[in-house]
């Protein structure tokens, strides 16, 4: 493959899963909550997507409805468990990955079940290879950069350091008065929206999606990037989502010069595992760890003069 | 439309599976505070050992039994004091804890795949079936029954008249009261992470001799028996036992109920999902509370 073509491809992966990392951090990084069926929602995205799409609606749309209808499952799926202890999310959003994944599959009217559905290119008439790859990593990267920003701005602001509070002591932040409830609705919403930006992004750029595309792995390799870029710093999503990808595609161009005694691809997911269990152990903070709330007091603190 | 007793015997050889693999869900999320993922692949691992007894058709099912009994607890244990226990120790919190759960099952899964690949592999016996009072048996259910009527019966004489019994209740209500009581918290648990798995393991070799051995083979089942724990009550091995068998009947007459309207028989799981979301909006504490 033209190398050039190979970076760009490179930088879409990356992007799509930067956007899922991006969210997870708002969920678990700055709020707590442990979304083990991120790949619902990636998948919720990439199907409203691509049967958007093929009703010929432009490709804004088709993204807008895909984040629409993540949104709307985050809300109906986590809601009955956040009333309760953070593990009930974890095993009814685990669940629910499965079971969205099962209902594809068997319902063949819905989107083709196991023989997958066709996503027209939303960017064909530009033509030439070259611009459609090109296009394609600018709405990776646009869309990125919004989603992005998006988490910043809740990060910085009175909104995310209820988060942060909810994270540290759920009752003392009932105890000030505040719905918790609602603002960790909020999060799970907002978080399946971006969610189902990046199953846009994917079905749109893959052109063909089938429901084995969207297994549990998906997840885990989430929770990898965001594990190891450093949970509680969007920067640190950032840099977990590249090192990771960048890490996959290493360990697959090795494999066509290394000849191991092993299963390489075993032997990756062996050595994945490994990978966060000691990063659990010995730097739980992540490559980035998180910094300090950014607030107006505290700037005016730094800019003040050190009497 | 449907027969019952056979639909009634499908339900309690179903929910002896799950109780077989739940028991040490249950229990050790009861005293460790956290759902361990890595339980499907205890499960999986336990259908594996079995294997190298039942790849034979002269087999002998007793000494597959025993010899993953004792894998599977060794491989808990082991995961505890190596994963877990540091873990632990260093304070972790519940969804890091969860992470290195699944964490470790990817490293098991994929080292059993590495190990027996990825393709689907059959015990070589045969357990045939024949009509026991109109309901159609195989001497594999009736041993899993009966396994699982073993598992009740002396779990509940351990949990009630012995000292170990007593320690793994008190610490499962009141982990500080226990310790200062002078229980040695820590062996209760090893031997706690070792009997719950070892009982995984069991139940993965009948879940293999029933169906097929393949490296998923305990997520598959992870889920339905997840919900059936918290449909129980975490921690209840009693809630569990009614639990297990409540899911076995929703299960085995969902089945039917979804060939007579025409859906897929995959949504079996579905039907799981859908009872632990109504037990989290009704009745989130569970059956034993």
């Amino acid at each position: 493959m033209d190398p050039l073509f190979y970076v760009f491809d490179t930088l879409v992966f990356v992007g799509i899963f930067a956007l899922l990392t991006v969210s997870l951090n708002l969920e678990y990084g700055f709020t707590g909550l442990g979304n083990f069926g991120k790949v619902a929602f990636f998948m919720a995205g990439a199907y409203t997507y691509a049967l958007l799409a093929n009703q010929q609606l432009p490709f804004y749309l088709c993204l807008t409805g895909g984040a629409a209808v993540a949104g709307i499952t985050g809300i109906l799926v986590t809601f009955p468990a956040l009333r309760l202890r953070e593990d009930y999310l974890a095993i009814v959003t685990l669940s629910f990955g499965e079971i969205l994944r099962i209902i594809i599959k068997a319902e063949e009217g819905i989107a083709g079940g196991v023989r997958g559905i066709w996503v027209p290119s939303a960017f064909a008439p530009l033509g030439s290879m070259r611009s459609l790859a090109v296009a394609n990593v600018l709405l990776v990267l646009c869309c990125l950069a919004a989603a992005f920003l998006l988490a910043q701005l809740l990060a910085h602001s009175p909104y995310g350091r209820i988060l942060r509070g909810i994270r540290e002591d759920d009752v003392a932040v009932q105890a000030l008065g505040k719905n918790t409830v609602l603002y960790k609705l909020g999060v799970l919403t907002a978080g399946s929206a971006i969610a189902g930006v990046a199953g846009g992004l994917f079905a749109q750029y893959m052109s063909f999606i089938d429901p084995y595309m969207f297994l549990p792995l998906v997840t885990f390799f989430v929770w990898i990037m965001l594990i190891l870029g450093g949970p509680g710093n969007n920067w640190g999503a950032l840099v977990g989502a590249l090192l990771v990808e960048l890490l996959n595609r290493g360990t697959r161009i090795l494999k066509d010069y290394l000849t191991l005694p092993v299963d390489p691809n075993n032997l990756q997911f062996i050595l994945f595992g490994l990978l966060i269990i000691l990063i659990l152990l010995y730097r739980p903070q992540g490559l980035l760890p998180e910094g300090p709330v950014k607030t107006a007091a505290r700037r005016m603190f730094q800019n003040a003069p050190s009497a | 439309m449907f027969d019952t007793g056979q639909i009634f015997f499908n339900a309690a050889v179903t929910g002896s599976l799950y109780l077989l693999a739940g028991t040490g869900l249950t229990l050790t999320y009861g005293l460790s505070r956290f759902p361990n993922f890595a339980y499907a692949e205890f499960i999986t691992f336990g259908g594996y050992i079995g294997y190298l007894f039942l790849q034979r058709a002269d087999g002998s099912l007793p000494v597959a039994l025993i010899t993953a009994f004792f894998a599977s607890g060794i491989l808990s244990v082991v995961s505890y004091r190596f994963c877990f226990r540091p873990l632990i120790d260093r304070k972790a919190a519940l969804i890091p804890l969860m992470i290195a759960s699944i964490a470790l099952g990817y490293v098991i899964r994929y080292a059993i795949g590495e190990v027996w690949s990825w393709s689907a592999l059959s015990y070589q016996p045969v357990w045939s079936a024949f009509e026991l009072a109109e309901i159609r048996v195989t001497a594999l259910w009736l041993y899993l029954v009966g396994a699982a009527l073993l598992t009740g019966t002396s779990l509940h004489f351990l949990l009630t008249h012995t000292k170990t019994g007593k320690a793994i209740r008190a610490i499962a209500s009141n982990p500080e009261l226990a310790l200062v009581s002078g229980i040695n918290s820590d062996r209760v648990i090893l031997f706690t992470w070792f009997t719950g798995a070892a009982l995984a393991g069991v139940a993965g070799v009948f879940r293999a001799a029933d169906t097929q051995l393949f490296p998923m083979l305990g997520w598959d089942i992870l889920l339905i028996v997840f919900a059936a724990v918290i449909l129980g009550g975490i921690g209840s091995f009693y809630g569990l036992i009614a639990a297990a068998f409540i899911l076995g009947l929703v299960e085995n007459f969902g089945v039917v109920l979804l060939q007579a309207v025409g859906l897929s028989t995959e949504y079996r799981m579905a039907i799981a999902f859908l009872v632990l979301i109504l037990v989290l909006i009704v009745r989130p504490k569970g059956l034993a509370r």
